[in-house]
């Protein structure tokens, strides 16, 4: 089975866009409802091209152009994007006119990119790429049941590159919505935000490759029941977690922790990137980080539950990042793992 | 006729989202699809539910479209002569 890698990704987030620069200096936030920095995305298109792109599909574009570039590919053989609303704001739009209208007199181009799998179609016209193109639209899961699909592929030799994609958007209005609902926006829960997230995944190891993908996994059901078959959990150096600050939602991760993965050090990426359905691929991010640059940022660390880091000084903390579990669950039913390691690890015999 | 054709170019400009495109940039006489403000089919729709929507003009036959966006000169000179709103 081919060892795969991931060799770019790129982002737009509520952390400055397309930099790793949130890595040493992140940028805090202390409302409930952040939307993304976007960048001048009239250096990316002509104006003419993207006027009927609503913000959600620029940034797509914008992340996915980036990733190919930096990862030297320009036609993938698989667009894989994961996302739990698709393009909600014109969702929206169409659906306020169908309302106000009458069902009437309704315009196309709303209409047109208010489904789901709009952003992959886009992304493989922009790139004139015609293989393989999938949306998955899985709620909180969306991201990974994305990377899954990339990987099994990829290890079966099937395909030798894949764009994934994560990319949400949140419109004011669904979000007083999630509010009312007790989903967002509650206190101490980390701020709601938006996802694009693009990576390039690959069976070729390069200089620029952050991490290899070793597994990942989805299981529905008691988590206690489930057991990796090609996971050690001895060899598992951190946890990233999807913890959000709602306390409910946070015990099901540290409890669940404790049973599968006792002693583990746990990491966290919300509390920089938002709550959105597709947020675990800024997890994928965040781990592909810090085992690319060998270290793990303090504000990624959560120091006061359950494991303490165990290892203290500099020089043991940069040796000690060679595996990270990315552990994301849906109301304790819905648990996904996704198992990065540095790219020269070699794996065990 | 000015009047209206000063209108016409603001509301083809706010729905099709021409970004960085004031009423004076376009040519009433310059063809709307191709060259000139460089439509496409999708525009084309959005022109046929604009002019239904803020002149009451329902456009039955697809072919009378390839005539009427010609330009917007064209355009407003149809619209003068059928509107019912």
């Amino acid at each position: 089975m081919s060892e795969i890698y991931i060799n770019s990704i790129k982002q737009i987030s509520a952390q400055k866009p397309l930099t790793d620069e949130w890595f040493d200096a992140p940028v805090r936030y202390s409302e409930n409802y952040v939307r993304a920095i976007d960048p001048d995305f009239r250096q990316y298109f002509a104006p003419n091209v993207a006027r009927r792109f609503g913000k959600i599909l620029k940034r797509a574009l914008v992340v996915s152009q980036k990733a190919l570039e930096e990862s030297d590919v320009t036609n993938p053989d698989a667009i894989i994007t994961g996302t739990g609303l698709g393009c909600i704001e014109n969702t929206e739009l169409f659906l306020d006119k169908l309302v106000r209208e009458g069902e009437e007199l309704l315009n196309p181009t709303q209409f047109m990119q208010s489904t789901h799998n709009t952003i992959s179609s886009l992304i493989a016209i922009e790139a004139k790429c015609h293989s393989y193109n999938t949306t998955y639209a899985h709620k909180g899961i969306s991201f990974e049941c994305a990377l899954q699909d990339a990987l099994l592929q990829l290890q079966s030799g099937g395909i030798k590159t894949a764009l994934v994609g994560a990319h949400d958007e949140m419109t004011p209005a669904y979000f007083t919505l999630l509010q009312k609902a007790g989903f967002l926006g509650q206190a101490n829960q980390t701020f709601a935000g938006e996802t694009a997230v693009a990576m390039m995944l690959t069976n070729q190891k390069t200089e620029k490759s952050l991490c290899k993908i070793e597994n990942v996994e989805k299981f529905y059901g008691n988590v206690e029941t489930w057991r990796a078959a090609s996971l050690q959990v001895s060899d598992i150096d951190y946890i990233m977690l999807g913890t959000n600050g709602v306390a409910e939602t946070d015990r099901i991760y540290y409890e669940n922790c404790q049973k599968l993965f006792p002693d583990i050090p746990l990491l966290q990426y919300k509390n920089i990137f938002g709550e959105s359905y597709t947020a675990p691929a800024f997890g994928v991010y965040a781990a592909a980080l810090c085992l690319k640059n060998g270290k793990i940022p303090d504000f990624l660390e959560q120091r006061a539950k359950l494991v303490p880091p165990k290892r203290e000084s500099e020089e043991q903390r940069q040796n000690a990042v060679r595996k990270i579990l990315c552990y994301n669950q849906l109301e304790n039913k819905n648990h996904t793992f996704v198992c990065l390691t540095s790219k020269n690890l070699t794996p065990k015999k | 006729m000015e009047e209206l054709i000063l209108k016409l170019k603001e509301e083809i400009i706010e729905v099709l989202n021409l970004e960085d495109v004031k009423p004076a940039d376009i040519d009433e006489n310059a063809p709307l699809f191709g060259d000139g403000l460089g439509l496409d089919s999708i525009d084309a729709l959005e022109l046929i539910v604009l002019m239904e929507k803020s002149y009451g003009i329902k456009l039955k036959d697809p072919a009378q479209g390839k005539e009427i966006f010609k330009s917007i000169f064209v355009m407003a000179k149809y619209i003068a002569e059928n509107r019912t709103k």
